[in-house]
């Protein structure tokens, strides 16, 4: 039977699709799973996104707080991203800490954050030297079937693009703030880094959007974040060598699915607005 | 707090903006007749909406939403037991309660706190009655329940969806248990309450202010789960508990059909099994 | 719990006994076991009280500290309980063994000293948003002998009740705020404590319900009940636990009694607390060696 060959014999079950270019789940080997954006789901955040893609799924939300600035940068606020990887998600992980793999994604994320300059720290002031929003991004994976890195990188851009934070003004009679809950400003955000993330099987065959299955046949990973028009970073952990043919393969695929993705928070915000 | 070295830390201390809000009034609820904020009556609950099967990783899993409170929880299990010394001829049931960070209206934190493992607590000895725990020996089930977003009545939400969760799961139960939780005020009796209807200890230091949070068994009319805050006069508290009991009961058929619809297109899909 | 293995044929022997209204102890099903209180044993404490029902042993000792109230309560002081099961209480307790339990109690005193009629937390306000006094309540259990929750409010109640306060006056000066501590020692303030709960457990065995379970029927009991009861016969706490459930009809009658032997319970615990209290320093302290 085929679900028995998949389970005892899964690196051969794998070959026999992919000598026809094609996966176990009927996709060919540089398709995207079909990705689901809901927006502003959870409504004690101030922003937040659902994302899905196939069937992992990744939830952020988006709490601003206001805190004091360094005393190095007055102006600049905080942005704050955590992944959370939690015994829910998936059966190899228990309750505690944050395990490897959780804080691996969150510094990456950290970093797309940073590199991509998709907001402008300066923007986050309230009162220089004073009050700084914080901006607490918690990614929490509710399914872990592959590729939690880009769910998270866009579920975060989704959620940032989504957030209204309370307008908070300074009383120069009372000294103290005031927030006012009616109106709300809309965060900036400058630009759009999308992440894909390519499995190798094999060591030759390239495998977008890996599912966990793929990702643990795998022997190497590539992560390409794509920023607008521009690569923001990439990341090869060690695994099997690619040649730069491959690699080039691999950025022009990642800059495609990037406007694709980019067209479908458009058409998701858009239809959210309307 | 000390910094946590295995996460992307913030500033050491930061407060909610709504603590600079001009403080709202205080929402009255004592009259019988008044209608809700979000009108309803009340003995009116809230629409619910229950999916399993959404956690494809978990051996069962269950959404529940109910407006505002959404609770997502799934279930590992049975599997072999991590520490040997707790070796025993009963299965183990374990419960995680866990809020997201942005679940409430001021930021929670990634430990659990008090709340958290007491709702943990509460959450397994509502369950451990209809679990036929001697059908897994050696072995136990763990039940991760996930609050994402908290609009009141997490309680009674995460005990009816964890429940849900652990018959799709295909876990021997003798019933499912639903949690149905009520406020008290006064002679009102609301049900279902939301976040800011519900009993804190900031309100008025009168008698008869409080909340009530019921797991019941239905089909065996057995109260697997109770719990109550404030202070009560028994006879309120009585009522409120009969109210709540009802409640579950009107609540069974719905958890049912969700369990029968997911049976349903896992046959559809499945024609084999 | 602590446990306690019993024989099948032992279960159904204390189970039938008290369908009969006769617990293997002699006692009636409503009775609870003889119990002592003394109050004051611990003098590097504001208020102490150690308990002693059959072979539960607790003390409880309250310390009063001056802290920052919670800026969401900024005009309450605020009670905190700590418990301790240590591991001469029973083996069972060893290593992190009583933890559960520990968070357990603790959880349910605060509950149900939550409620705003039972204590007044604001007469534990100095300075409002600033200052308050927190009251650390730390329970320790000495010894295990069923029953521990009961034992523990029980406790709890005496030690406050046996608390003193240092009385403080606040001056307000230019924007400034003083606060005074009294030079006279006995210059303190007490805590009012005659609305305080006891908890009272009720444990189903058979079809009947029992109060004040001894380890034995402890082991041999599926479902509890739980109340916070006041002096008025309200409740402010309820719990069921333990891994069995219980008809709905039953609640009805445990909640019944329960509110009947807590309100007893409160009346006798407040009259033997008074009579110590009129007694005063020249009472005779048996402390901890009989």
């Amino acid at each position: 039977m085929a679900d028995d060959s998949r389970l005892a014999r899964p690196l051969e079950y794998y070959r026999k699709f992919i000598q026809n270019d094609v996966r176990p789940d009927e996709r060919s080997l540089e398709e995207f799973r079909p990705t689901v954006l809901n927006i502003g789901c959870i409504g004690t955040a101030e922003g937040s996104a659902l994302v899905k893609l196939g069937t992992t799924s990744v939830i952020c939300g988006v709490k601003a707080e206001i805190a004091a600035p360094k005393t190095e940068s007055p102006k600049k606020g905080y942005i704050v991203p955590n992944v959370e990887l939690g015994p829910m998600c998936c059966s190899t992980f228990r309750p505690g800490p944050p395990g490897d793999q959780a804080q691996y994604l969150s510094v990456f994320t950290n970093q797309v954050i940073q590199h991509s300059k998709c907001l402008d720290l300066e923007e986050l002031c309230i009162l220089p030297g004073k009050y700084v929003w914080t901006l607490y991004c918690d990614m929490v994976c509710l399914n872990y079937d592959g590729n939690v890195g880009d769910a998270c990188v866009l579920a975060l851009l989704t959620a940032l693009q989504n957030t209204y934070l309370p307008t908070v003004t300074w009383n120069e009679d009372s000294e103290c703030l005031e927030t006012s809950d009616s109106t709300k400003i809309r965060l900036n955000v400058h630009s759009q880094p999308v992440s894909s993330t390519f499995s190798i099987f094999d060591n030759h065959i390239l495998l977008v959007d890996p599912t966990k299955e793929e990702e643990d046949l795998s022997t190497g990973q590539l992560t390409v974040v794509t920023a607008d028009e521009a690569i923001c970073l990439v990341k090869k952990p060690g695994g099997s060598p690619l040649n730069d043919r491959q690699l080039a393969e691999c950025i022009n695929r990642a800059f495609s699915r990037s406007k694709e993705v980019v067209r479908l928070i458009h058409e998701t915000l858009n239809s959210v607005e309307r | 707090m000390p910094a946590d070295s295995r996460r992307i830390n913030g500033p050491e201390k930061s407060i909610s903006p709504y603590a600079f809000s001009k403080p709202c009034k205080d929402i009255k609820i004592t009259e019988p007749s008044l209608q809700r904020k979000d009108g309803r009556n009340p003995d009116n609950i809230r629409p619910i909406f229950l999916k399993t099967g959404l956690i494809t990783q978990a051996q069962g899993s269950a959404y529940i939403e109910q407006d505002g409170t959404k609770v997502i929880c799934s279930v590992y299990g049975p599997r072999a037991v991590i520490r040997k010394e707790e070796f025993s001829m009963q299965g183990q049931l374990t419960c995680d309660f866990k809020f997201t960070t942005f679940s409430c209206h001021n930021r929670r934190q990634y430990q659990q706190d008090a709340e958290e493992k007491d709702f943990s607590v509460q959450l397994l000895e509502a369950l451990e009655p209809a679990v036929l725990l001697h059908k897994f020996p050696k072995a136990q089930v763990n039940i991760m329940v996930t609050v994402l977003q908290n609009d009141g009545s997490v309680l009674a939400a995460s005990v009816t969806c964890a429940s849900v969760a652990l018959a799709d799961a295909g876990i021997e139960m003798y019933d499912l248990v639903i949690g149905s939780s009520a406020r008290i005020s006064g002679a009102t009796i609301l049900m279902d309450p939301c976040a800011t209807e519900e009993y804190s200890d900031k309100d008025s230091a009168h008698v008869n202010n409080g909340s009530v949070t019921v797991g019941l068994m239905p089909s065996l009319n057995q109260i697997s789960a109770v719990t109550s805050k404030g202070e009560l006069e028994f006879e309120h508290l009585n009522k409120a508990m009969k109210h709540c009991v009802s409640m579950c009961v009107d609540l069974y058929p719905v958890c049912q059909q969700a369990l029968a619809v997911a049976m349903e297109t896992r046959i559809n899909a499945d024609p084999k099994t | 719990m602590a446990e306690i293995h019993l024989s099948d044929a032992e279960k159904t022997f204390i189970i039938h006994g008290v369908q009969d209204n006769l617990r293997e102890d002699g006692r009636g099903c409503e009775d609870y076991r003889h119990l002592e209180i003394e109050t004051g044993l611990v003098s590097n404490t504001s208020g102490s009280a150690k308990i002693r029902l059959a072979n539960t042993e607790i003390l409880v000792g309250v310390k009063a500290e001056l802290g920052e109230p919670y800026p969401e309560k900024p005009d309450k002081g605020r009670l905190e309980f700590f418990v301790d099961c240590s591991a001469n209480a029973t083996p069972e307790f060893e290593g992190r063994g009583g933890e559960e339990l520990a968070t357990e109690l603790s959880s349910m005193l605060a509950r149900a000293y939550q409620c705003p009629s039972c204590l007044d937390l604001r007469k534990l306000s100095v300075v409002e948003g600033k200052q308050c006094w927190i009251i650390y309540v730390d329970v320790l259990v000495l010894e295990y002998g069923g029953n521990l929750f009961d034992a523990a409010s029980i406790a709890v109640k005496a030690a406050l009740f046996n608390t003193s306060i240092p009385t403080l006056t606040v001056s307000h000066d230019e924007g400034h705020v003083e606060i005074d501590l009294s030079d006279d020692p006995y210059d303190v303030q007490r805590i009012e404590v005659t609305a305080a709960p006891c908890i009272v457990t009720l444990s189903k065995l058979g079809h009947s319900h029992v109060v004040d379970a001894s380890s034995k029927e402890e082991a041999c009991c599926l479902a509890r009940l739980m109340l916070g009861v006041t002096e008025k016969g309200t409740v402010t706490a309820m719990k069921k636990e333990g891994s069995g459930s219980l008809d709905t009809s039953s609640v009805e009658d445990m909640l019944q009694t329960g509110r009947r032997v807590g309100q007893a319970l409160n009346k006798s615990l407040m009259e033997v607390l008074m009579s110590d209290d009129k007694v005063g320093k020249k009472q005779h302290l048996t402390g901890f060696l009989r």
